[in-house]
């Protein structure tokens, strides 16, 4: 499905990291392989360090402290929010939506909107794709979109597909209104056919937690998780994104008129460096257009890695400069989604730690 | 012999590959080897296979049979 809008775009990005930072030589110590095979795996992988929160620390405790410092540096108003949509899969309760959480924490208007997605690597373009649906109201001016998870309260330590990769993190990024400027266009797909690639087995209502899904199991590969982790099928999801992406993205630039050299840059989600390499090999793309350092210094926080990539590799620049970027998401769902936007000059991009 | 043993050898990191040697007996052959044979696959043969598709392959040359099967069809 193809998406066109006008009059709209992004004023301001910030990533919250947590502090806390686990060094993947150190995980490789719980997986059930030789160390060889680990050290190959950060090799390939591209594994390095993730960022993870510690303790009970909940995916919007990182974006409230995000908030405050937006609101503390003078960088954003409360009272200037017409909308909050937050796109997680760690929310902090089944009921409320975490979106009223934050609002009521940091004390929001009444007069607005809040609405919770559950989406997952491909939450930052699904996620703009509503904020920008939204801004076609009169009465809707700015919305922050936050984007959070912290997954890596789901994932077994002892299982070698998931937890090297995953990281923690959120981030606010303003949409606005603005007079003129390039039209922003977007795609996505869907595939719920293939739903089980990428999930958490048990802990909802269809198999809800209990003794039985706590117990680790070995899965058949060497890896050990219950049904309350995240699981992810690796070579699935490899096929998935290696068989979709690339058109997705040549369909993108076919509706803007675009071809793959006027983009300055693609900042696509960050499994692992591995497989966006592969994508640039398919779609022609030279590695130093798409960032893929993500994963090695951060972890992969699923809806959080494109504006890492953004905030991390382009920075400062962002503040006097504008470039045309492409933005892909793809995963849990299954769902693929892109969008080609000019990004920049910003009002803020920055990253900051949390505490 | 097929350039395909070759680029398979390097993945599992060893001299060579026959045509008949074992999969599983090779050390390299876990699922990050298996994910680098699907990319390789894929990049050099422009075929997707699943981890799925290699549960029934034991040897090299059933991987070559299934790959040119594919290609083919």
């Amino acid at each position: 499905m193809n998406f066109t809008f006008r009059n709209k775009k992004i004023s301001g990005i910030l990533t919250i990291l947590p502090a806390h930072e686990q060094k993947f030589v150190d995980d490789m110590k719980n997986f059930n392989f030789s160390e060889a095979r680990s050290l190959k795996l950060k090799q390939v992988m591209g594994y390095d360090r993730h960022r993870l929160v510690t303790g009970g620390t909940c995916a919007s405790d990182l974006a409230i402290f995000g908030f405050r410092h937006l609101f503390d540096q003078e960088l954003l108003a409360p009272d200037s929010l017409d909308g909050l949509i937050v796109v997680t899969q760690s929310p902090d309760y089944f009921m409320p939506p975490t979106s009223n959480v934050i609002q009521g924490e940091l004390g929001l208007r009444h007069d607005m909107l809040c609405l919770d997605i559950n989406q997952g690597c491909a939450g930052f373009v699904v996620g703009l794709i509503q904020a920008f649906l939204m801004l076609e109201q009169d009465s809707i001016s700015r919305v922050a979109l936050v984007n959070m998870d912290v997954l890596s309260r789901k994932v077994s330590v002892k299982d070698r597909n998931s937890y090297p990769l995953i990281g923690d993190a959120a981030s606010i990024t303003i949409v606005e209104k603005s007079e003129g400027g390039a039209p922003i266009f977007a795609n996505s797909k869907m595939d719920g056919t293939r739903r089980e690639a990428l999930m958490i087995p048990a802990g909802g209502f269809r198999l809800p937690s209990s003794p039985e899904t706590a117990v680790l199991e070995d899965v058949g590969d060497n890896n050990f998780r219950a049904k309350d982790n995240l699981r992810m099928d690796g070579s699935a999801v490899f096929n998935f994104v290696q068989i979709e992406v690339p058109p997705m993205i040549e369909s993108l630039l076919a509706l803007a008129g675009k071809s793959v050299d006027s983009v300055d840059w693609f900042m696509f989600h960050q499994p692992n460096k591995f497989m966006l390499e592969k994508l640039c090999d398919k779609m022609k793309v030279p590695y130093e257009k798409m960032p893929s350092n993500i994963v090695e210094h951060f972890g992969n926080a699923s809806g959080v890695t494109i504006p890492t990539a953004i905030t991390f590799n382009l920075g400062d620049r962002l503040r006097a400069e504008s470039f045309l970027v492409c933005l892909a998401g793809f995963g849990v769902g299954l769902t693929w989604s892109s969008m080609l936007l000019r990004l920049g000059p910003l009002g803020f991009g920055g990253m900051i730690d949390y505490p | 012999m097929d350039p395909f043993y070759s680029k398979l050898a390097e993945i599992l990191e060893v001299e060579e590959v026959g045509e008949n040697s074992q999969l599983d007996t090779f050390p390299a052959w876990d699922s990050l080897g298996v994910l680098s044979v699907i990319a390789m696959i894929d990049s050099q043969y422009g075929v997707n296979l699943t981890s799925l598709d290699l549960v029934e392959i034991k040897t090299p040359g059933g991987l070559l049979k299934l790959v040119l099967a594919r290609k083919g069809g």
